[in-house]
Order: structure tokens, then sequence, then C-alpha cells
């Protein structure tokens, strides 16, 4: 059904003057439009940015984390599966140095060369080596010097601090001396020393390698000071090697003692007088034999 | 030489994103649409505030605009809707239970337009608005979706929800109404 239009009621109504929108009403319209459409019709990638962008950065940050976690419990693995053994002798140095201590109070500890040298009793040390009497009486094993030495490298700076505390305490330990000197066994009932002064007093008395062993060279002393120096300089390595293992076979004070009364039965009186002085030199604390007084 | 975009089209491309094809529906349908909502209600204000709603409405639907008829039809079901609300807060409740017959349609007179009136223009179309705003909502409503949006019967009926006798009758009565302000009896 098609109903004609009135084409003069048309015309008429044609003629009439076209109101028109307000322009701010056409402006809103279509800034609408406009913004709708734009939020609309954004390129995909900025879409797709704007949907997945935050779940995209979470998952990153969680897998950066994730990733770095990893990493650090893979090189701490890594780290102890590289060195259980270190962390397991060093474990054993913490624990072994008390036990030598509990069995033989005023023993010298030997600290951390302990771990490394094989364990040797100490009555076996006594027994295979002299003791050496040190300035404040104390007994020193030479037994573990040999073996130990290189194992001490890695304290020669407390070794280098323990120096400086020896030649600050020096004088003290002579006006003691007399009551120890000579003694073994006063000498492991005396009080217990530092960790740090055993460990210098463990260190062996230095002598020139081609000296002989019946004669002592006079410069044995000095040879030693600066055996010790060089020690506290992380030098030690180099001496054990060269000077520490013939000066095992040093001669004992008794052996020595022995030497000087044989050459004065000889009738070396001025050889024997120099080896007396140069012994004493060696040994100020010891007591000397009424023969040799 | 490019054919020009069916308002179909345009309502489509800005479905799409488009705010170009808007702009050119908007341009294309912008004054009949105002004069139609502002020959309805006769106020300038509420016509600008209805026809601003009106094309929110239009905005607002680009995403579920589907071609099931003519884009004329379906905007301006939109604004008869609209006027609809309007009308019912307005208490204007006549518009709606208004019902012509067609038995009361074929006792109209026949009017002629008078012949003066064709002469002169300006008299005529001062009598024909002041006559549009006389007559009822809903007649005037046809004659106007006629007049402006161009639609057939069956779309008027269409878009305005009633059924194509009823919206034929509001088209005839409404014309013999303005024929009769304006002339003399034929």
């Amino acid at each position: 059904m098609i109903e004609r239009r009135d084409d003069e009621l048309s015309r008429i109504y044609r003629d009439a003057e076209g109101p028109r929108p307000a322009q701010r009403v056409d402006d809103n319209i279509l800034a609408a439009s406009q913004r709708v459409a734009g939020a609309r019709g954004r390129p995909a990638g900025i879409r797709f940015a704007r949907r997945w962008g935050t779940p995209v950065a979470l998952a990153a940050t969680v897998l950066v984390t994730f990733t770095l976690a990893l990493m650090v419990f893979e090189r701490q693995s890594g780290l102890e599966a590289t060195a259980p053994e270190a962390r397991r002798t060093d474990r054993q140095a913490k624990v072994l140095p008390a036990e030598p201590r509990a069995d033989q109070p005023g023993t010298p500890s030997p600290l951390v060369l302990r771990p490394i040298a094989p364990a040797l009793p100490i009555s076996q040390a006594l027994q295979r080596d002299p003791v050496e009497q040190g300035p404040g009486g104390r007994t020193v094993s030479r037994g573990d010097l040999g073996t130990g030495q290189t194992s001490s490298v890695p304290e020669v700076p407390r070794a280098a601090d323990v120096l400086r505390k020896r030649e600050e305490a020096k004088p003290a330990p002579a006006a003691a001396a007399p009551a120890a000197s000579g003694e073994r066994a006063g000498a492991t009932q005396q009080a217990p020393v530092p960790d740090a002064q055993r460990a210098f007093d463990v260190q062996p008395p230095i002598r020139p390698a081609q000296a002989p062993a019946s004669a002592p060279a006079p410069g044995a002393n000095t040879l030693r000071e600066s055996a010790s120096t060089l020690q506290g300089a992380g030098a030690v390595g180099a001496l054990t090697s060269s000077v520490a293992v013939p000066d095992a076979k040093e001669r004992t004070p008794e052996k020595w003692l022995a030497d000087i009364r044989k050459l004065k039965t000889e009738g070396k009186a001025i050889e024997a007088e120099r080896d007396l002085v140069e012994f004493k030199k060696r040994y100020p604390d010891y007591i000397l034999p009424e023969d040799l007084r | 030489m490019m054919r020009e975009a069916s308002d179909e089209e345009l309502m489509l491309r800005y479905g799409k994103g488009d705010a170009a094809a808007f702009e050119a529906l908007y341009r294309r349908h912008r004054l009949p649409l105002y004069r139609f909502l502002l020959r309805q209600v006769g106020n300038k204000d509420t016509a600008e505030e209805l026809f601003q709603d009106l094309w929110m409405r239009v905005v607002n639907s680009r995403g579920r605009y589907e071609v099931r008829a003519k884009f004329t039809s379906w905007v301006y079901a939109i604004a008869h809707n609209r006027l609809m609300d309007f009308y019912r807060a307005n208490g204007r409740a006549s518009f709606l239970s208004h019902e012509e017959s067609e038995s009361v349609l074929e006792d109209l007179p026949a009017v002629e337009i008078a012949a003066d009136l064709r002469l002169d223009r300006k008299r005529a179309v001062e009598r024909l608005l002041a006559a549009l705003g006389e007559l009822p909502d809903a007649q005037r409503e046809a004659f106007l979706l006629q007049q402006e949006s161009e639609l057939s019967v069956e779309e008027i009926a269409a878009a305005t929800g009633v059924g194509p006798e009823t919206a034929k009758s509001r088209l005839r009565y409404a014309v013999a109404k303005l024929r009769a302000s304006l002339g003399k009896k034929s």
C-alpha cells in the first residue's frame, strides 16, 4: 500500500525556513562519536598491548625473578659442590683443636696445622723429636713442624701478629723462665697459651741448610729470626722446603752439651767455650749442668 | 565517479571505528531529524536535548547495529521512542490513545489550497506550520515522518509501532486538516 504524498503541501512545507540545531549540539555529538570511535578504532597492536600489557609484564617479572633466584641457587650449589673438601676441612679445623687439649692440657695446639697435617699423637711427636723449650718455658713439638709447615701458609697474617705479640711479651717470660726451664712435665703445666702464640712457637729453629749438624753456625739465631720475618711476610713455603727440613735434624740441647763436653775433654777449651756461649745464647733459660757452669 | 555510501554502509563502517562515516551520516540526517523533533515538541531547547540524546543512542548502538531495515526507519524509530518517553514524562497521554478509523477518515472533506496562498508562499508556510502545531501528536508525527524522512506508509507504521492502516489514516487526517487550514473547501 503506497500513500501518495501531497506534493502541494510538501512544496509549501519545504519552503519553510529550516531550523538548525545549535553548533554546540553538533560539536558535542561529533566529539562523542569520535571519542568512542577512537577508543574502538585503535590499531590492533595498541589494543593488544592494552589488553595483554599488564599480564605480560607481570609474567615477565615473575619469570625474571624466578630465573634470578634459580641462578643464585645454582651458583650456591656449585660452590658447595666445588669446595666441599675445603669446607669439611674447615669444619674439622674448628673441631679438632679441642681434642688434644682435653687429653693433654698444656700441649701446644697446632691450630690450623692440625687438620691438614697428619694427625700425630703428641707423645709420639715428643719421642721422635726432642722438645724445644721456648723463652716462656713452653714446650714445642718439632714433629709437627716439618709436615705442618706448609699448611701454616694461610695463617701467615696471624703468625705476624703473634710475632708482634711475642716481641712485646719478651721481657716477661725471662722472669718466669727459671721456674719452668728444662722440665718437660713442668712445661706442660703451664697456663694455656693463646693459639696465636702457639702458632708462632711452632715455628722451627731455622738454621742454614748447609750448616753442619754438629757445629751450630754462629748466625743461626739471626737466620731463624729472618725466617720468622719471612714467614710473617708469607715466604714460609719457600723456607720450609730448604731450611725447615734440615733443621729437623738439629742437635738437641743435650746433644749439644755432650758435644761441648767432648770438646772440653779433647782439650779444645776455646772452641768449647765458644760453643757454650752459643748454647747460652740459643737456650738462655736452660739450666746448665754443674760441670759446664 | 564513486558511488555515495548508503546510510547502512556508513553505520556499519562507524561500528568498525570509522568516525568519518558517522560524520557523513550525521550531516546527511541532521536537519530532517532536528526539524522532526522540533516540530513535534515545539520547543528549541527540548528539541536539542532530544536530538542530542537521539544521536548518542545511535553512537552507543554502533556495535549492535544490523541491517534489518533502512537506517532511516531505524533512526526515526529511535526518535519516536524518545518522543514517547518525552510525552509520558509531560502528561501528553492523548498521543498514545489516539486512534483513527477508516470510517472517520472517509468523512473528511476534500480541501483545495486557496489561490492567494499559492501566490503568497510565505503566508502559506506560516499557516501550514500553525496548522501543523494544532494537529494531534500522532497525526503530526505521521505527516512529519513522511515529509522529513521520506518513509513510506509501511515504514512509518513500522517506525511508530502501529499497523499500516493506522499509519495511513493518521497521515490522511493530517493532510486533510492541513489543506483545510490553507484553503477553501473543494
